[in-house]
């Protein structure tokens, strides 16, 4: 058992070490100090990404299933699902005519290479054929003016509603509802822009236009297009129902005999996920990686440093043991110390840590103009203060070990004739 | 004098330190018997094993062979955390040079041995403070040793040795740093202690420090020369 008061006595003893060597102790600590910056460094950025990323997916709508012939996340066989058939608009409607549990369903079908021409200006974009109840989903909220309505869609009236980056790029004044803009030569009327989407990996969906189902045909065709179905679930807990429904009414559509596996795929915004975890894996490892080298160097700095002051202090070890200090006492004192070197570096650590993480997000949101970090916070979180402090006492106790143990096992008629 | 129960017993003690093939003999077949209340000293030149013998009698070594017992108990069994257990309880140190924590006020030093043997804050102080002040640094609690003389910085010393109240003091020249007069001063407070029932041994080569304690043992090649009671004593 530890006394309380031997372990109020070390610190008092390392507080006052730290004290008296104050500069050797800051340059000391410098690895320790990196390895707690990197810490908070990885962790504030992994948590960056997952709120820039659960953005993301709740824009789009987590509670959105897509029935399309590929699978989207890049899993499966790319030569299968080559294979596969189209799914053709008449399946679609099928499916429509069928389907209870969803709250929406739509077809939609994409051409991936659409040009879109404004004066002598052009680019390239995805252009999208929907049905009106597009407008209904959160892809389809509308920042300026409106979603084309039922009439237009059946009419296969000359209208689009535009991405966000096609607005932006097009008419940076920020003027184009009523303007005209042309796909495949035919002159289309600007009815609405789309809210901004598009967040971390999801640019693309910036970069479409919409137009009337019907309207797509006669820019483009239904033939050789393999159609999807837009399913909104109504809410999360409806997404199992839903794409139990939709597997089973898709297979009777498309006559899977009950030996093959799906000849489609359910594509869902949570598939995205794995995508995510990717990430969050990689950076885990770089980060891990560098943060266990600092960590190592910074450990051999403190070890250095301690056997340093057991040195320094062999006649003090000496007097200890003379008037009574046990060998856990003086290990007690020397683990202590080294802890207390550690924690003064997570102490120097954490305003460098801060304003790195301040200014980082700072440049990402005002000069590189990267939206997405706006809801990243420019704080450092409290659990990864203290997961760091931590780390640093761990490293402390592992790198004060050796030296205790060695201070700890000093003989003291050896260690009172030190001089 | 002397009173019947012994403190200290050992007997056939030796010490060898071996140096490369050569055994060195710090101490060769000695016994010596210490008894609760006396004023010992022991004296001999360098090389005598005066130095190694107060070692063994401090709990600090342990011998190479022979018996030692101290209060009864078999120091020889003792593994090195039950010998700090015996130094902190039994054995007040004083030393040459004062080894006192630099950095910390008299009062601090006078407490380390009260918290390696866990006494509360509280009494620690009170304890402390009066040792303090039983030899005479009452105002000087707060001090660190570098503002005290260096009859104050021993006296310190003292109180630290005095304040888990041991069965014996064992102090290792304790005015070799000392000017002649500081020096009789400290050594008036070993006599005032001894006075008082403290068990003192005095390790020293100086005739007049040792003339101060009633028995002399003095030691030669790691042997007792002689072991006399001393007459002249004050």
């Amino acid at each position: 058992m530890i006394r309380s008061g031997e372990i109020i006595e070390s610190f008092r003893i390392a507080i006052e070490s730290v004290r008296v060597n104050l500069m050797r102790s800051i340059l000391t600590t410098a690895g320790v100090v990196v390895g707690v910056v990197l810490v908070v460094l990885m962790g504030w950025t992994i948590k960056g990404l997952d709120a820039v990323w659960e953005q993301t997916i709740s824009i789009i709508g987590k509670d959105m299933i897509y029935v399309d012939k590929w699978n989207w996340t890049g899993g499966g066989n790319w030569r299968l699902m080559e294979a596969r058939k189209d799914i053709t608009l008449a399946q679609v409607e099928q499916y429509i005519d069928r389907a209870e549990a969803p709250e929406l369903c739509m077809p939609t079908v994409r051409s991936w290479g659409a040009n879109v021409v404004v004066g002598n200006q052009s680019l390239r974009c995805s252009a999208m054929g929907v049905t009106y109840e597009y407008g209904m989903t959160p892809a389809g909220e509308i920042a300026d003016g409106r979603f084309f309505n039922q009439i237009e869609d059946e009419q296969a009236a000359d209208v689009v509603v535009i991405g966000h980056n096609i607005a932006k790029t097009l008419f940076p004044g920020g003027n184009a509802l009523g303007k005209t803009l042309k796909i495949q030569q035919r002159p289309l009327r600007i009815v609405g822009v789309v809210e901004k989407r598009g967040f971390l990996f999801m640019d693309f969906i910036d970069n479409q236009v919409f137009v009337p189902l019907l309207t797509f045909r006669t820019l483009y065709g239904f033939q050789g297009r393999s159609f999807s179905i837009a399913i909104k679930a109504g809410n999360e807990a409806m997404l199992s129902v839903v794409r139990d429904e939709a597997v089973g009414l898709m297979r009777e559509i498309r006559n899977v005999p009950p030996s093959r596996d799906d000849d489609f795929s359910i594509n869902e915004m949570k598939a995205f996920d794995a995508q995510a975890a990717n990430i969050r894996l990689y950076i885990w490892i770089v980060g891990i990686g560098l943060t266990v080298l600092s960590f190592i160097v910074g450990s051999i700095g403190i070890m250095n440093i301690m056997f340093v002051s057991v040195t320094e202090r062999t006649k003090e070890i000496g007097v200890r043991k003379a008037i009574g200090a046990k060998r856990r006492s003086i290990a007690v004192q020397f683990l202590v110390e080294s802890t207390l070197l550690c924690l003064t570096g997570a102490l120097v650590a954490f305003p460098i840590s801060q304003i790195l993480v301040g200014s980082t997000q700072w440049l990402a949101v005002h000069v590189f103009d990267f939206e997405a970090a706006s809801v990243v916070s420019p704080f450092i979180p409290l659990d990864l203060l203290g997961i760091a402090a931590a780390v640093a006492v761990v490293v402390g106790l592992a790198a004060g070990l050796v030296p205790a143990l060695k201070a700890a096992m000093l003989n003291p008629v050896e260690a009172l004739r030190f001089e | 004098m002397t009173s019947p129960t012994p403190i200290i017993n050992i007997e056939h003690i030796s010490k060898i330190y071996e140096m490369g093939d050569e055994k060195v003999y710090a101490l060769r077949d000695v016994s010596l018997t210490i008894s609760k209340g006396e004023y010992v000293a022991l004296m001999g030149p360098s090389g005598s094993g005066k130095s190694t013998l107060m070692n063994m009698l401090g709990c600090l070594d342990t011998p190479t062979s022979g018996r030692y017992e101290f209060n009864g108990a078999n120091v020889n069994e003792l593994d090195d955390d039950e010998l700090a257990e015996i130094r902190n309880r039994e054995i007040g140190f004083v030393f040459q040079t004062f080894n006192l924590l630099p950095r910390a006020t008299a009062l601090s030093n006078v407490e380390l041995p009260l918290v390696y043997s866990g006494m509360k804050a509280d009494a620690r102080h009170r304890r402390a403070a009066e040792t303090l002040a039983s030899v005479g640094l009452a105002e000087r609690t707060g001090h660190k040793p570098n503002e005290l003389s260096g009859g104050q910085r021993q006296r310190v010393a003292i109180a630290r040795a005095l304040v888990t109240q041991p069965s014996i003091i064992l102090a290792d020249e304790p005015t070799g740093n000392l000017d002649s007069k500081t020096g009789q001063e400290i050594m008036a407070l070993f006599d005032e202690l001894y006075r008082q029932g403290n068990t003192v041994i005095l390790v020293t080569h100086e005739e007049d420090i040792a003339r101060h304690a009633r028995r002399i043992v003095r030691l030669r090649d790691g042997l007792i020369e002689s072991d006399k009671s001393n007459g002249a004593s004050a």
